[in-house]
């Protein structure tokens, strides 16, 4: 009974204790801020997935919709800026009408008349048509002034360069120094990604909804939804198409053609960086061929314009054919004549639509078309909380990298600080209660270590060990406990040097208690203080020197740090033009977070130590 | 102990520090598991001829047993004999201390010499007025300044000075005309270096002056509570004079170690600062070596790295005998 009555008793004063010490720190602002700090990184930490749905390291979207990329779409195009920005008053969004001018000169070269154009201010007219430096939306009109009479060029008289829209040629010949006005719309914008198809496996009839069909022969053809057909995978088990089936009375002599489309509005003024189409067809017929082309239509006044990006051919199967068209590609920009694509296709919002138009030769016997996994992804210029960087195909959520980032810089920091204590702790008592031949032994053995210039040190063993692979963050915590102990195990030994000297130490001998007796329940418990302020205070050092590590390459390329995040935008050479400037939500961030996290456990360190060495309280 | 007695003692200590660095060296290139430097070479096959090949092996003995491989490691070191690198066929002893080390050494030069002055000086100032609105700001801005990353002050110096204000180059070295012909003036020459090493000794001077503040700080708060102290004030001398002769006298003492100390600390922080700033000194050096995988060449950087570090402390040592009376006449 007594026993118990004693834990008791011991537990209420441990606990009082700890009531005192939460008293004393909730009243040490900066530690409680830097508790805050450090609770907000953990919940970050431990949310990261809920937080943000993409992988830190590779993300893709959509794995198993789009069989042809068998490791998903790329979520954004590469150095989007934040979606944010389009609220930003500053970022000029919308259309904008320039106005260039020009002047001609007739040269005679090879006994050959030319016309040759300069840039108003320009000394020298060097080129053979009006070279416009902005993306050409649309050119409002073109006036020539010579002579001091003024006239606006009828659209006959001038041609835009198909394959450079920013090139005006001009027919006729005009007289020696007319000055030429080119009045232009351009225009930027903050460009989304938008996604056509918000069903593109046809898992439920609802998916046809988006889409228009239109043919030249509707006894002919019919579009309808089909449950049975459609192309299964592990990934997705559903089993619905869109079904296109011809059924011919006689032999048609006029060709067969159906055209889907989904009609979308483009809100943007400026055309979206790239586009990735997707399709899977299966074409069920006996002889014929199926010629299937993409394209994508612009409603202007006068009418329609037509983009045709890409002609597939395909030929009867009885499993799928997977395909993507990427705006990149060689047949797309063959098609199109401009690079890059979209600047042609779209120039201006407006309504346009992506279509699909399938044409059947010589159709004599009834055929089947089913298409699945149809989907065009326009991408924007905007992405995300924080953009994304510059890797390549799959460009990376900076966001997710951020808040994964926490997890192995908090990981690292917290373990490899904890580690080198330990150690720390054990060769500081050891050190400084056995003494001797050890006690030398170790000591000198730290300073050593404590001589050598980390960083290149580290590099050093870092570049050693990548010989034979890739480092992982479990090297890089050795090597940091490894060369973190040093100075924490000074200080326990020169305390417990001066406290071996003190009457309690000498009374417990006296009482006969053992070496290890004395170092457990006598020094440790007199050391501890030292070791709660030291633990804080060098998580810091381990989050700053691993961010250094990444910085500079040498990290685990496996794993989302803070610092890697930094490396890849050193190492994509955006930081050499203006990158700090046009891409600062890119590093600042994660520059922050580092600095703010490792402030936050010294501010808790420098809290600690007053309260548990109060000694020091009346120094300052 | 002599003065005299001292002085051999911190040789015998360089020295014997000189053999663990080599022995450190020898015991990660050629000693981890698996021999990265036998293996690095062997990765070389192909790349370089084979000439050269067989001139790196027979640089480092790898044909040899290992004893005999350490021995030549230690002749190598101790000759400054590194071979040659994977890039070029240049002596990597000759890039390092004829191209790159007195570029870094003008930049570390002059950062120490300016963080510590005005360091001791911000220090003393603070510590003098403790408690203080400038005691505050100051002390957290040094703590603020050992939690922020070396290359982030640097972007931020980058982005400050060179970005918005347009004062400064935003990297290199000299002007890149330079390199076409380089100038006959002087004054010019002082001042496209000057330009240019602004930046890196900004940004290396605010990693560092905020440990001289809080150490100089430290000091004075330990020095100035002691009784002599308390004498000199009850004498009626100025407080000034306490505070310059008495105190400050006294407190630099610990101060002088930790110039030795920090200056591995400032090493691994050049490193950064060149990179960032792509100053064409021995960090710059080291990243280059670090992207092209430049193993051999690392094996040189570090040994002279960690020499400069020696020779630093060792020098650091001197004048703290010079200095303090009590080894002088102890």
């Amino acid at each position: 009974m007594k026993n118990v009555a004693t834990r008791k008793e011991k537990l209420t004063f441990t606990l009082n204790r700890f009531r005192k010490f939460f008293k004393q720190f909730s009243r040490n602002k900066l530690g409680i801020v830097g508790l805050a700090i450090v609770f907000f990184f953990v919940g970050l930490a431990f949310t990261a997935p809920l937080l943000t749905p993409y992988d830190p390291i590779r993300p893709s979207e959509g794995i198993g919709k789009y069989p042809a990329l068998s490791e998903g779409l790329p979520i954004a195009e590469r150095l989007c800026v934040p979606v944010w920005y389009k609220n930003l008053p500053w970022i000029f969004k919308g259309q904008l009408l320039i106005e260039e001018k020009f002047y001609s000169v007739i040269e005679e070269h090879y006994g050959q008349q030319w016309q040759l154009f300069g840039k108003e201010g320009q000394t020298k007219a060097t080129n053979n048509a009006l070279l416009l430096t902005n993306r050409v939306a649309a050119i409002a009109n073109i006036t020539a002034t010579s002579d001091s009479t003024t006239r606006t060029l009828d659209p006959s008289e001038w041609q835009q360069n198909p394959n450079r829209p920013e090139e005006i040629l001009i027919k006729n010949f005009f007289p020696n120094n007319t000055k030429f006005t080119v009045k232009y719309f351009t225009g930027t914008d903050i460009t989304e990604n938008i996604i056509l198809s918000k069903d593109p496996t046809f898992a439920s009839e609802d998916a046809l909804n988006i889409w228009t069909n239109q043919t030249n022969r509707p006894d002919i053809v019919t579009v309808k939804y089909n449950n049975q057909k459609g192309y299964v995978t592990k990934l997705s088990k559903e089993s619905g198409c869109l079904e296109i089936s011809f059924d011919p009375k006689e032999t048609t002599i006029e060709d067969v053609e159906v055209t889907l489309s989904i009609p979308f509005q483009y809100p943007y003024y400026e055309p979206p960086k790239s586009f990735i189409i997707h399709y899977s067809a299966m074409f069920e017929a006996t002889i014929s061929i199926a010629s299937i082309d993409f394209l994508f239509t612009r409603e202007t006044q006068s009418g329609q314009e037509e983009y045709i990006v890409a002609k597939r051919q395909l030929t009867p199967a009885t499993i799928y054919l997977h395909q993507a068209i990427i705006s990149t590609q060689n047949d797309v920009l063959q098609n199109i004549g401009v690079n890059p694509v979209t600047n042609k296709i779209f120039p201006l919002p407006g309504q346009y639509s992506f279509s699909i138009r399938i044409t059947l030769k010589n159709l004599n016997r009834p055929a089947k078309m089913y298409l699945d996994n149809v989907d065009c992804i326009l991408y924007g210029n905007a992405f995300g909380l924080l953009g994304t960087d510059s890797a390549e195909p799959y460009p990376r959520d900076i966001f997710s990298a951020l808040v994964y980032g926490t997890r192995v810089s908090l990981f690292i920091g917290v373990v490899s600080a904890v580690l080198s204590t330990i150690i720390g702790l054990f060769l500081g008592l050891v050190s400084g209660y056995v003494g001797g031949i050890i006690d030398e032994v170790i000591m000198r053995f730290a300073d050593l270590l404590l001589v050598l210039p980390t960083l290149p040190l580290f590099i050093v063993l870092i570049m050693a060990l990548r010989q034979f692979g890739a480092i992982s963050i479990w090297n890089i915590i050795i090597i940091i406990t490894f060369f973190g102990w040093m100075s924490f195990a000074r200080s326990v030994r020169s305390m417990v040097l001066s406290l071996r000297e003190r009457s309690f130490i000498e009374a417990a001998k006296a009482a006969g208690a053992g070496k290890l007796h004395i170092i457990t329940r006598h020094v440790l418990p007199n050391v501890f203080a030292l070791v709660y302020v030291t633990l804080a205070t060098s998580v810091p050092g381990a989050i700053v020197l691993e961010a250094s590590l990444s910085w500079l390459g040498l990290g685990d390329p496996r794993v989302a740090s803070w610092g890697k995040i930094l490396y890849d935008f050193e190492a994509s050479g955006t930081a050499v033009t203006k990158g700090l400037t046009d891409y600062w939500f890119w590093i600042f961030p994660a520059c922050i977070s580092i600095a703010l996290l490792a402030a936050a456990f010294i501010l808790i360190g420098y809290a600690l130590d007053e309260i548990l060495n109060p000694k020091l309280r009346e120094r300052i | 102990m002599g003065l005299k007695k001292y002085i051999a003692k911190r040789i015998v200590y360089m020295i014997i520090l000189i053999w663990a660095i080599i022995t450190v060296n020898f015991l990660i290139f050629s000693m981890l598991p698996g021999n990265p430097l036998e293996a690095y070479v062997a990765s070389l096959r192909g790349k370089i001829d084979e000439q050269r090949l067989e001139a790196l092996k027979e640089h480092f003995g790898l044909n040899k047993p290992l004893h005999e491989q350490y021995l030549i490691a230690l002749k190598n070191m101790l000759t400054f004999n590194f071979g040659t690198s994977q890039l070029s066929t240049a002596p990597v002893s000759q890039t390092i201390f004829a191209e790159k080390m007195p570029n870094t050494i003008l930049l570390l030069g002059t950062e120490a010499i300016l963080s510590i002055i005005i360091g001791t000086l911000i220090g003393v100032l603070v510590a003098y007025k403790r408690g203080g609105i400038l005691d505050t700001t100051f002390v957290t801005f040094s703590l603020t300044m050992y939690s922020v990353p070396i290359f982030f002050i640097g972007w931020l110096v980058i982005f400050v000075f060179s970005i918005l204000l347009g004062w400064f180059p935003t990297g290199g070295t000299y002007p890149a005309a330079w390199a076409r012909a380089p100038p006959t003036n002087i004054l010019e020459i002082i001042g496209g270096r000057l330009t240019y090493m602004a930046l890196p000794t900004l940004t290396l001077f605010l990693f560092t002056v905020g440990g001289w503040i809080l150490l100089t700080r430290a000091c004075i708060l330990e020095t100035i509570t002691e009784d002599y102290v308390v004498t000199a004030r009850a004498k009626g001398l100025k407080e000034r004079t306490v505070l310059y002769k008495h105190v400050l006298k006294n407190a630099s003492l610990p101060l002088i170690t930790n110039v030795a100390l920090s200056f591995a600390f400032i090493v691994s922080g050049a490193t950064i600062t060149e990179t960032v700033f792509s100053y064409d000194g021995i960090g710059l050096l080291t990243f280059k070596a670090i992207i092209n995988n430049d193993l051999t060449l690392l094996y040189a950087l570090f040994y002279v790295l960690a020499l400069c570090v020696v020779i630093a402390n060792f020098i650091a040592d001197l004048l703290y005998g010079v200095i303090d009376p009590r080894i002088r006449y102890g």
